[in-house]
């Protein structure tokens, strides 16, 4: 077993509103050297990092938008967020859930803050990742997936170094509850200072990880800082992820879809006329209603 | 959303002939506008076409209780003006403004007579466009005098495939001259008819 090393450090650029909910740094694919195609699956990471939003009773989100041909996936660190989808999925993740939303064919969804946690305001934190589906599964069946914290699988790691909370794949033999299409590991490391974890995945996977709190170094030679997104080489296994300070990490690793990528606004396809497709079908209804 | 090269090719309304575009637009200047800020307002006099390079602008008038009426939206390959103004040296009796941050072309309406002149070619294309916009004016009126308000949003979303995820609906609703209640009603008819089909 080789090691993976680290393909370079992302300090991601400005920071800019989806809605008026969610304020966020776009890492996947907004930044250099992270196409959809280098990352694959994961094909957009935006960031809301740590931000204060203050008490109101009109809930702050996104209105009603159409998504197809791929997964939404939304990890929740501080705050809490309510979802509704055409396909009658919806509920609210706080602290440590996980909404995976599997658009596929066509859903249209809305996410606004929860009702009562807007009332009160707070710090909100998340992640939003999109999953690519291939081309045999885009237009599967809408699917939605709740996955509490209390549902993840969790690895306590030797001599109280801290844990691993799995969302899909596994942590060596600890399993995540989530059901994906194609291979792929996504987990939350909590790590306390200088606590240390071993992280293997095939070579060929397209792996990174992004540092949500504290300060990490990876094998014992790049420090990476809360905010900032490491991307690792294809090449080698292993991997170790050291904590200088107390430290929230979120892994991703994924086998890549080696599909073409057609993408325009919220549709994620294979082809241009896919794409034309999708706009007709969500124009003519085949995407479902939702009341704003 | 983000900016999309994709843009041109979903909303390209006319087969525009390379050639004669690129002879256009090397004497054009490139203006950007902000989303918000206007081309145009009523009284001033429209000296210039505009034809959108990428971006998204409508035009509309108020009427004397304030209310907008959108004549049209010119998203990325679409011209727009105020004829009376520009040809006929009216003051404009329209906004016309950016819904997205714009770049549009400035075309000259003398450089275009004179190019016209000069070569025949561009005269029928030219005239080619003219027409077709006068056949695409005549069908707007004849959806508005007897349409149903779902046939009228088909027919929209059919010329314009990607603005009603760029557009609010009450600004669809008012070109298509319903009120956004009548056009929540047809998408949500029409997703019980065609919802998973």
């Amino acid at each position: 077993m080789t090691t993976k090393q680290v393909e370079q450090v992302i300090t991601p650029a400005g920071k800019h509103f989806v809605g008026n909910g969610f304020f966020v740094h776009n890492i996947i694919p907004g930044s250099q050297g992270l196409s959809m195609e280098r990352v694959s699956p994961f094909i957009l990471l935006d960031y809301n990092a740590p931000h204060y939003f203050a008490p109101t009773g009109t809930p702050r989100g996104v209105g009603v938008h159409p998504h197809r041909g791929f997964e939404t996936v939304t990890i929740a660190y501080k705050g809490r967020v309510e979802h509704h989808d055409s396909s009658g999925g919806g509920g609210v993740i706080g602290e440590g859930d996980v909404q995976w939303m599997t658009a596929a064919s066509g859903v249209l969804h809305k996410e606004f803050h929860e009702k009562e946690w807007s009332k009160k305001g707070g710090m909100f934190q998340m992640v939003q990742l999109w999953v690519n589906l291939p081309a045999k599964d885009k237009m599967s069946k809408p699917k939605y997936q709740a996955l509490a914290n209390d549902q993840m699988g969790v690895y306590e790691l030797e001599n109280q170094a801290g844990r691993i909370e799995v969302i899909a794949g596994a942590y060596k033999t600890t399993q995540g509850p989530a059901s994906t299409f194609t291979p792929m590991h996504l987990m939350n490391a909590h790590l306390v200072a200088g606590g240390k974890a071993e992280f293997n995945f095939p070579a060929h996977y397209n792996t990174a990880l992004i540092v949500l709190e504290g300060k990490i170094q990876v094998n014992d030679e790049s420090a990476v800082s809360a905010n900032q997104f490491a991307l690792f080489q294809n090449e080698g296994e292993a991997f170790t992820i050291e904590a200088t300070e107390n430290a929230i990490v979120l892994v991703l690793s994924g086998e890549p879809i080696l599909e073409p990528i057609a993408h325009h606004g919220p549709f994620v396809m294979n082809t241009k006329q896919e794409l034309m497709q999708a706009f007709e079908d969500f124009n003519e209804g085949k995407f479902g209603y939702l009341e704003d | 959303m983000k900016p999309n090269t994709l843009s041109t090719f979903l909303t390209s309304n006319i087969d525009l002939k390379e050639a004669f575009l690129q002879l256009l637009f090397s004497s054009c200047q490139i203006k950007q506008v902000n989303k918000g800020d206007y081309l145009l307002q009523p009284g001033e006099t429209c000296t210039h076409s505009f034809f959108v390079k990428k971006g998204l602008l409508r035009q509309f008038s108020l009427d004397a209780k304030g209310k907008e009426h959108v004549l049209q939206f010119a998203p990325e390959n679409w011209f727009m003006s105020d004829r009376d103004s520009v040809f006929f040296h009216e003051p404009a009796a329209y906004y016309i403004q950016a819904l997205e941050n714009t770049s549009v072309y400035l075309i000259d309406e003398p450089f275009l007579t004179n190019l016209a002149h000069k070569d025949p070619q561009f005269l029928d294309f030219n005239l080619n466009l003219l027409h077709k916009h006068i056949r695409q004016l005549h069908k707007r009126v004849q959806l508005l005098l007897s349409a149903t308000a779902e046939e009228r949003y088909l027919d929209f979303v059919h010329m314009y495939p990607d603005l009603m995820l760029r557009v609010p609906q009450i600004q669809i609703a008012s070109y298509l001259g319903i009120t956004p209640e009548s056009l929540s009603r047809v998408r949500s008819d029409l997703a019980k008819k065609n919802q998973g089909r």
